[in-house]
Formats: structure tokens, C-alpha cells, sequence
């Protein structure tokens, strides 16, 4: 199973905010994929999901100030 | 040489941009993610800008008066603009840098700033910045109402910071995932690998002494400073007096191009409009930055960083509401609805019922 969350256009610290409610309806072993343009999430989504264990199977810039990062929840 | 205003603030702005270094976000993570990270980052910035600008106070090449301290002012200004700063989703400086990144939210909220200030500081509201600033405690520096030396603040505050940043060394670390690096070199450390928070506060407290003798070198007496700057741009543009063109204006101007040529090299520049709410939102930020930063004497940078660093009580008092203010403006934000969202069962029982 696969859920795409786009948190396009929201500034932070709302896509963690987000990440964090989305992540709580998917199962473990489930793939959530984050779209986002805060530049400020590079930072913040990656460091959450390595401090709660969920590994980062994809994490790429799909664009100018637009990137997406697919986790595998724990 | 108020050009180098321009050039100081540039590289603040690009700085700033490429170390994320946003203090909205740390005071408001200290509270709801429990990361000091960036406070810890503000704290070394600090000192370093201590050190230097007190060996240069030393040798005499700026000189710097503490003057009186407007305590209630700076108490309630600090509060309200820790608020708006979680409103306005960044603190004056972060504004500033990322509307050079493009967000026109940032462009609403620095608007919403400016004109505050200058309706504060020599419109309708001068009146009611007067009189709250008029209740004064004699003395602002910590020195003098002690009777020690300053640098015996300095030292302290030093060992503190070296202590703190021992501690979090000696932490565990976890490998943060990155992103595959496409550029090499000069361009790949400028333009793509993410800097820490301790290395980007390295740097911010060295722009931060250079501004000092480069501001008074065209006999604007005070270091980084964003809010008068900030209003005498609008009053300037409103009036056409040119004696609101200052070192200051260059500043912030300078941060917005810095920004935008640390966005634009990395790739990360783009006009991103936010939704009405998120823009309203923005506007009421911006105004209470601005009337807070207005009334305290100055934002995070200026009260927070700078006069924090000058060993001033204003500084340290300002920080500390600043600090409390986001947490007020988080606790209603983020930190109620989650709480709200996550009892449904309660809510369906008094349904049932």
C-alpha cells in the first residue's frame, strides 16, 4: 500500500505536522510519499524520520523549490 | 560605504538560506518537538559575537552605549512578537530571506511588518510607544548594574556554550538521509550540502561583528539591526525623506539578495503563493512583529542576537518573552488542535449520550 501526501504550498512546520498524522493511518511496512516546497522540510522530514525509525526508500528534488521523499513506515 | 550594508546583508541572507537558520522554528521546536538544536546554534552565535565586538569595544575601534532600560516595553513587545513570528511563519530576518526564496506569504508578512513599525515608530501609534517606553530601569547594561567587569559575563556565557556544544557532540548520532549529491566542489558546498546549525551559527556571529565596525564606519552606531531598517524603507519610499536612508536599509535589502542568490544557485527559488487563510494568516503576523519588535526595541536578531551579546539586560529579558511567545502562539496552533483531533472517542460518547 502506497499514500501520497501533498503538502504543496503549505509553509512549515505544517508538512512534518502532516507527515506525522499521515503516518498514524498506514500500516507498518506501508510506503507514505511526501510532496512539498518548504524548503525548510528538507531538513525537518528526514531527521523525523530517521529519529523514529521509518526508513527513507526515495528522497529526491523533483523540481525548482519542489521535492518529494517516500518513507517505509516501522 | 553604506553600500557595504548591502554586501554585509548579503551574505547574512545567504547564510541564512543556505543553513535553514530559522529561530521561529527553533524556539517553537524547543516546545513541540523538544529540539534545542537551533537555540543551542543562536547561543554560540552569541558568543562569538560577544567576544568580538567587546576586543574591539576594547581596543577602541566602536564604541557602544548601553543606555536605559524600557523594561515594560521590552517585556510586553518581546511577547507579542514571538506570536506574530509563528503567525508570520519566520521571525523579521527569516521574513526577509525567504521572500528572497520566493514564498509570497513572506512578501504579505514583510509588508504587514513594515508598516507596523512605521506606524510606530512616526505614525498614529508614537503616542503609545512613548509612553510604554517611558517606564525605565536606569541602567541596561548587566555590567554596570552589577559593578563586575563584562568580560566576566563573556567568560561564563562562553563556558556554557562550550559545555553545551561538548554535550551534544558526545550524543549518539543517527544518519540522517540525504539527498544523491549531482554537483561537486564549490558548487555541491555552497549550493547543496545541508550545513549544520552549529556551522551556520559560526558564521552568523562572524557577520555579526563585521557588522558592527562597517555600520559605524558611516556613523550608524549599532550592529545587525532589521526593524527601523525595515520601517525606514517604507517611510522613506512614503515621505522621500532621503535621511531615512541608512547603513541599515542596505542591510535588509541585502539579506532578500543573499537569499535569493543562495535559492536561485540551489535551485530552490520559486514565487509560491500561499491560500487566502495561510495569507491573512501571514498579514496578522507581520503587523504584531511588527508592533512587538517596535515597542521591545527590536526582533530576534536585534534583541535576541545582538543586545544578548552586548551582556545588556534588554537582550536576555527580550529572548526569554520572545522565546515565550512563540510557545504561547505554538501551544494554540499546533498544540490544542492535535490534542482535539486525537480524543474523537470522547467526543462520539457525548454524542451518544
Amino acid at each position: 500500500m502506497q499514500k501520497v501526501l501533498e503538502v504543496m504550498g503549505q509553509v512549515c512546520p505544517f508538512p512534518l505536522v502532516e507527515a506525522k498524522s499521515a503516518i498514524e493511518e498506514i500500516e507498518s511496512g506501508d510506503e507514505l510519499v511526501i510532496k512539498f516546497d518548504c524548503t525548510q522540510a528538507t531538513e525537518s522530514l528526514p531527521r523525523w524520520a530517521a529519529e523514529e525509525g521509518h526508513a527513507v526508500t526515495n528522497f529526491e528534488q523533483i523540481g525548482d523549490a519542489a521535492w518529494t521523499i517516500s518513507l517505509k513506515k516501522k | 560605504m553604506i553600500v557595504t550594508g548591502l554586501l554585509c546583508g548579503a551574505l547574512l541572507g545567504f547564510v541564512m538560506q543556505r543553513g535553514r537558520f530559522c529561530l521561529t522554528g527553533g524556539f517553537r521546536d524547543m516546545y513541540i518537538a523538544k529540539d534545542n538544536r537551533m537555540f543551542y546554534a543562536l547561543l554560540i552565535a552569541i558568543a562569538i559575537q560577544s567576544v568580538g565586538v567587546f576586543s574591539l569595544i576594547q581596543f577602541g575601534v566602536i564604541e557602544f552605549s548601553a543606555g536605559s532600560f524600557p523594561w515594560v516595553a521590552v517585556i510586553l513587545g518581546s511577547f507579542v512578537f514571538g506570536i506574530g513570528i509563528v503567525l508570520a511563519g519566520g521571525c523579521a530576518t527569516g521574513t526577509w530571506y525567504r521572500a528572497g526564496e520566493g514564498l509570497l506569504g513572506s512578501w504579505i508578512a514583510l509588508f504587514g511588518y513594515m508598516f507596523m513599525s512605521a506606524v510606530m515608530k512616526s505614525g498614529l501609534l508614537v503616542p503609545v510607544n512613548q509612553s510604554i517606553q517611558s517606564v525605565q530601569l536606569p541602567s541596561n547594561s548587566i555590567a554596570e548594574t552589577t559593578g563586575l567587569s563584562v568580560w566576566i559575563f563573556i567568560l561564563l556565557f562562553v563556558a556554557i556554550v562550550v559545555a553545551i556544544v561538548i554535550k551534544q557532540q558526545k550524543k549518539p548520532k543517527i544518519a540522517i538521509p540525504t539527498m544523491k549529491p549531482k554537483r561537486t566542489g564549490l558548487a555541491h558546498l555552497l549550493f547543496e550540502k545541508r550545513w549544520h546549525p552549529f556551522f551556520s551559527a559560526i558564521l552568523v556571529g562572524l557577520i555579526a561583528i563585521l557588522a558592527w565596525p562597517l555600520s559605524e564606519a558611516t556613523g550608524r552606531m549599532s550592529g545587525l539591526g532589521i526593524t527601523t531598517p525595515s520601517a525606514n524603507i517604507l517611510q522613506y519610499l512614503v515621505t522621500g525623506d532621503r535621511s531615512f536612508v541608512n547603513w541599515g536599509i542596505f542591510l535588509v535589502l541585502g539579506i532578500f539578495l543573499g537569499s535569493f542568490i543562495a535559492a536561485k544557485g540551489s535551485n530552490e527559488f520559486r514565487f509560491r503563493m500561499p491560500d487566502a487563510k495561510t495569507g491573512i494568516t501571514s498579514f496578522i503576523g507581520g503587523n504584531l512583529m511588527g508592533f512587538g519588535a517596535s515597542l521591545a526595541g527590536g526582533c530576534s536578531i536585534g534583541n535576541g542576537l545582538v543586545m544578548t551579546a552586548m551582556m545588556t539586560w534588554q537582550g536576555w529579558v527580550s529572548l526569554l518573552f520572545i522565546i515565550l511567545g512563540t510557545w504561547t502562539a505554538s501551544y494554540f496552533i499546533f498544540v490544542r488542535p492535535k490534542v482535539r483531533k486525537k480524543s474523537p472517542t470522547v467526543q462520539t460518547k457525548i454524542n451518544m449520550a
